[in-house]
């Protein structure tokens, strides 16, 4: 090459590249997400006609009956809001959705789960009330719940429905899952999955080794795995759920293995890991 | 599919940001523009990611966005000629080793547009002439005689330059 040319290539590669090169370079990248403004205005056009479905089957139950015939919105009416608890103040707020499900042909556990999702809403309605009017006497501040619940898994066999209850104030979150095997119209537990305690392990390693990966794949994951107060092992009856897959999801609540930015964590466990110690290949596959 | 092409762009983008800032860099000759222009680049691309056929294509398409950008931008300044602090500098200090390069690399700032841009991609970034031509828009005959008159250029502005 030219000794000019060669001169000239050498200048050009030595412009220095300015710190803020990464970080512009990341900001622009994340857009990404803005431009699905659309996607959102499809999901609110989404979501008003579902809130309009569920008022709809609430108001009146002939409708809900009616509903309920027709073979594949049948399916859809298993669970429902049946009943708000709201304050709107204009430093207090709280909206508690509490689920019912209905069409279960084993009343007991029907009524017994919609008993509890009842008390537990009552509950933290309750304790929100108490803690506003301490907060009030107190000179004021800002309150804030909502409580409310989704649908993670719903095929012929699994219903799973997750309950959250989210603090507006110290962002505190909390996820409790049911997963209800409809065939057989049961509760599932964890350790009722398995044979023994032996998943315990397996599932920790498992996590522990798919926090590790994530964390070298994505410099922006953080699991608190090393040091002393990091993940060392679920809890026998840890938060789960069946997915649509039929996969086991271990689920943990915001800040119990992740700084907070990392929300609520999940994890799919691969079924052939565990499936030596399944008590039944019947929910996990 | 479309999720592939998105990983793919991402990590385009990360694995050659320093290549895409010194092309404009090249044309804007200041570093908050230079930086203007890749984010908009990111963000034009970002909006027209959907139309890209071939995946293997990515970041030749990349660069076309970064080339018509950055004569975009040149387009609107219309044009002063800009110096970078560093240059600035040498100058004030008037540091007698650094004038041959200055010269030099003001002898590519003066070519023209089309013939600056044809010579970066091809001796500095090490493109093929194929993918030029996909990025400028020129069939292949074009761009080699662009490259051959701009040469040619420049190496007269450099006799000349010499010759004062």
């Amino acid at each position: 090459m030219d000794k000019r040319l060669e001169a000239l290539k050498k200048e050009y590669k030595n412009t220095p590249i300015p710190d803020e090169l990464d970080f512009i370079v990341k900001k622009a990248l994340k857009q990404k997400k803005k431009r699905k403004v659309n996607m959102k205005k499809f999901l609110v056009g989404v979501g008003a006609a579902v809130l309009i479905f569920i008022t709809g089957v609430n108001a009146s139950p002939s409708l809900a009956n009616a509903l309920s015939e027709v073979p594949f919105v049948g399916s859809l009416v298993k669970v429902l809001t049946v009943r708000e608890f709201k304050v709107d103040e204009e430093t207090a707020k709280t909206e508690i959705k509490v689920p019912a499900i209905t069409n279960m042909g084993n009343k007991t556990l029907e009524s017994t789960l919609n008993k509890k999702y009842l008390e537990e809403s009552k509950k933290l309605y309750n304790d929100f009330m108490t803690e506003m009017e301490e907060v009030k006497k107190n000179g004021g501040g800002h309150l804030g719940v909502e409580s409310g619940y989704d649908i993670k898994t719903d095929n012929d066999q699994i219903l799973a429905v997750g309950r959250y209850v989210v603090s507006t104030v110290n962002s505190y979150s909390e996820y409790t899952y049911d997963t209800i095997d409809k065939k057989h119209e049961l509760l599932i537990t964890l350790p009722s999955i398995f044979m023994d305690e032996s998943y315990i392990n397996l599932i920790n390693e498992n996590i522990k080794e798919q926090m590790k990966s994530q964390m070298e794949r994505d410099p922006d994951k953080f699991y608190w795995l090393d040091d002393a107060l990091g993940f060392k092992t679920i809890a026998k009856d840890q938060s789960f759920y069946i997915n649509n897959e039929g996969k086991l999801v271990i689920v943990f609540n915001k800040y119990e293995v992740a700084p907070g930015y990392m929300g609520v964590c999940e994890f799919t466990i691969p079924t052939d890991l565990i499936a030596d110690v399944l008590a039944s290949k019947e929910y996990i596959k | 599919m479309k999720k592939d092409v998105n990983d793919l762009f991402v990590t385009c983008i990360n694995d050659h940001k320093e290549d895409f800032y010194r092309l404009a860099f090249s044309y804007v000759k200041n570093q908050e523009d230079a930086l203007d222009i890749v984010q908009e680049s990111i963000k034009k691309a970002l909006i027209s990611i959907e139309t890209i056929q071939k995946a293997g294509s990515i970041k030749s398409w990349f660069y076309t966005i970064v080339v018509r950008t950055s004569i975009d931008f040149l387009r609107k300044q219309k044009k002063i000629t800009l110096m970078d602090d560093q240059t600035l500098e040498f100058l004030s200090h008037g540091i007698v080793d650094s004038y041959n390069d200055i010269d030099l690399s003001n002898a590519l700032d003066e070519l023209p547009v089309q013939y600056k841009t044809v010579i970066i991609l091809r001796f500095f970034e090490d493109l093929k002439l194929e993918e030029i031509s996909e990025i400028i828009d020129e069939n292949i005959n074009t761009v080699k005689t662009r490259l051959y008159r701009g040469l040619k250029l420049l190496r007269i502005i450099i006799a000349e330059e010499e010759l004062i």
